[in-house]
């Protein structure tokens, strides 16, 4: 796990083992590699694109491997250059970790890089003299604020076509600093010298800057997480989700876009401080009406559940005036794709019909385009023989015999209150049922659950409810149970 | 057409034409957006500039390969 911090609050042990470990690397030549692999990439394959970011997440934590090797401690991380706090008379510029600003020809001459400790090299690998600042002298006088920051934590989409420093509105582009206030570019043009050529990672501040580009990210995945990497397909190679990017070696991670998108996954922690975004996943009912659902944001995904209790034909649809696009995944994993569409309903509504067997599914719901925001609805529904799968229960009715007859099947009632009162729905029988009652008018939220509320192992609810279209959900209470059960509904 | 010649930090900078730029005699390649009339090129990744002249200066002081920065 690599422990990020901010550069201005480490402790003088932890600036002298970040100091020595860089320094172990440049003695093994192996920072200088690094150098190189950023020198001699194409400059707009890792620049002014879509990979960008996740390019220099990839380098900065190879980097932060071979720190962790060299110091022999696994935690290690690359500090991040926290710009609102980070002028140049903080902390992380003293003589203990990064050193200062240059003399007046621009030399570095204070801390563990000054010239005579420290050779940069160019892009073939030769020594090019010592290390050059030159802070706030070449044209950006200041660094980004946080208010500079936040504005750009709220833009969306990832990126946007033509997927260059031209794209609008792009978080990518504004983080990167074509649009916007200028936050990543205005670092490397506040400390000047060595930090401006295609070399920039002579200077090891580099690495603590793209620390700070890379945890913006990460907040920004965190803070949008229907938001996905762009372009999924479609863009110059190299930029896409699944492209092999520029100047990459393989290593213990892969050199995709999609290999890098998660952090977390990745070991990477901020400030100690582990953040696991885990948004409910809002399940779609089989058989009832469509699920209202709107595209705030341009750029943002949808992801839905439901489940599919026997084998049979299923149709998949959106519905509204929105251009959707569909992805159906599953059984029971939400990243294995079984298909997908655009405009297979009706107008420019997706639509997927296929044979299912049971277990659950996922279906992300993203429009066409990524710079439009509308709503549409989405539902799923059995072509199976019955044309309303969804059995409706009689308030103070016969009871209704079925069974949960295969491993992870559920049944699916309909409950339809017309007086607010108190009303009891429980099972019968020798099967351990679990219940959940979903409503009112929507088939998304749970408003109560019970496992042996009733005789034996019976499931039973009893609660005040309001007028408005209810459903009930049996399930056996382990997902390889099963048994038969009779179900009611009385009122008090 | 204007030609220019200049030494700039020990570099020699030569435009030709107002299009051909060369530092050292090397021919530097550049991207020209005229939309907003900005100077771009792979030897500095993280910025424009408002002339041919004034970005082939950044070159040459910025980028190792034409700098010596000496001790
Ligand atoms: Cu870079």
């Amino acid at each position: 796990m690599a422990v990020r911090k901010d550069a201005n609050t480490l402790s003088a042990a932890e600036r002298a083992e970040f100091v020595a470990a860089i320094q172990a690397l440049k003695a093994e030549g192996i920072y200088d590699q690094f150098v190189l692999r950023h020198a001699n990439a194409i400059m707009s394959a890792i620049h002014r694109s879509p990979a960008f970011l996740p390019w220099h997440r990839r380098f900065i934590f190879d980097l932060e491997l071979e720190l962790q090797r060299v110091s022999g401690n696994p935690d290690l991380g690359i500090p991040y250059w926290n710009w609102p706090s980070g002028s140049a008379n903080a902390s992380m510029w003293n003589d203990n970790l990064l050193g200062g600003n240059g003399d007046a020809q621009g030399i570095v001459r204070t801390g563990p890089f000054r010239a005579g400790q420290w050779t940069v090299v160019n892009a073939s690998g030769l020594p090019a003299g010592p290390l050059m600042r030159a802070f706030g002298q070449s044209g950006l006088p200041t660094l980004p604020t946080q208010g500079e920051i936040n504005q750009v934590m709220t833009v969306t989409p990832y990126d946007v076509s033509p997927w260059n420093l031209s794209s609008n509105p792009s978080f990518r582009n504004q983080l990167e600093g074509w649009i916007g206030p200028n936050l990543h570019n205005r670092g490397h043009v506040w400390v000047g010298g060595s930090m401006l050529p295609m070399t920039s990672p002579n200077d090891p501040v580099f690495f603590m800057h793209h620390c700070m580009v890379d945890k913006i990210w990460h907040d920004w995945q965190i803070r949008f997480p229907n938001q996905r990497y762009l372009p999924e397909t479609g863009g110059p190679f190299g930029q896409n989700l699944t492209d092999p990017m520029d100047s990459t070696p393989s290593g213990q991670i892969g050199p995709r876009p999609i290999d890098v998108l998660n952090s977390a996954a990745l070991g990477i922690v901020y400030d100690g401080i582990i953040t696991q975004p885990q948004p409910a996943i809002p399940h779609i009912i089989v058989g009832a009406n469509p699920t209202q659902a709107d595209i705030a944001s341009p750029g943002e995904t949808d992801l839905f559940q439901f489940e599919i209790p026997s084998f049979g034909p299923y149709t998949m649809y959106t519905t509204g005036s929105s251009d959707t696009f569909m992805t159906l995944l599953g059984p029971n994993d939400p990243n294995a794709q079984v298909a997908s569409n655009d405009d297979g309903g009706e107008n420019l509504n997706s639509q997927i019909t296929r044979n299912l067997s049971a277990g659950i599914y996922y279906l992300r719901i993203r429009l066409f385009s990524a710079r439009t925001t509308g709503n549409y609805a989405v539902g799923v529904r059995s072509d199976g023989n019955n044309p309303n799968p969804v059995t409706e229960l009689i308030i103070d009715g016969a009871s209704i015999n079925a069974a949960i007859s295969a491993a992870n099947e559920s049944d699916l009632y309909r409950l339809n209150i017309t007086t607010e009162g108190t009303y009891t729905i429980q099972t019968n029988g020798t099967t351990d049922t679990f219940i959940t009652l979903h409503g009112p008018n929507s088939q998304i939220p749970v408003i109560a659950s019970n496992d042996d509320g009733g005789a034996s192992f019976n499931a039973r609810i009893r609660r005040q409810i309001t007028a408005g279209e209810y459903f009930v959900r049996v399930r056996h209470f382990s997902p390889i149970g099963t048994g038969p059960y009779a179900i009611r509904v009385t009122r008090e | 057409m204007a030609h220019h010649k200049e030494i700039f930090e020990d570099c020699e900078i030569e435009i030709k034409e107002d299009t051909n730029l060369l530092i050292n005699g090397k021919e530097i390649d550049y991207e020209h957006d005229r939309d907003i009339n900005k100077w771009s090129s792979r030897y500095l990744p993280y910025t424009r500039y408002d002339s041919l002249l004034e970005m082939a200066r950044a070159i040459a002081q910025h980028t190792v390969e034409f700098s010596n920065a000496k001790e």
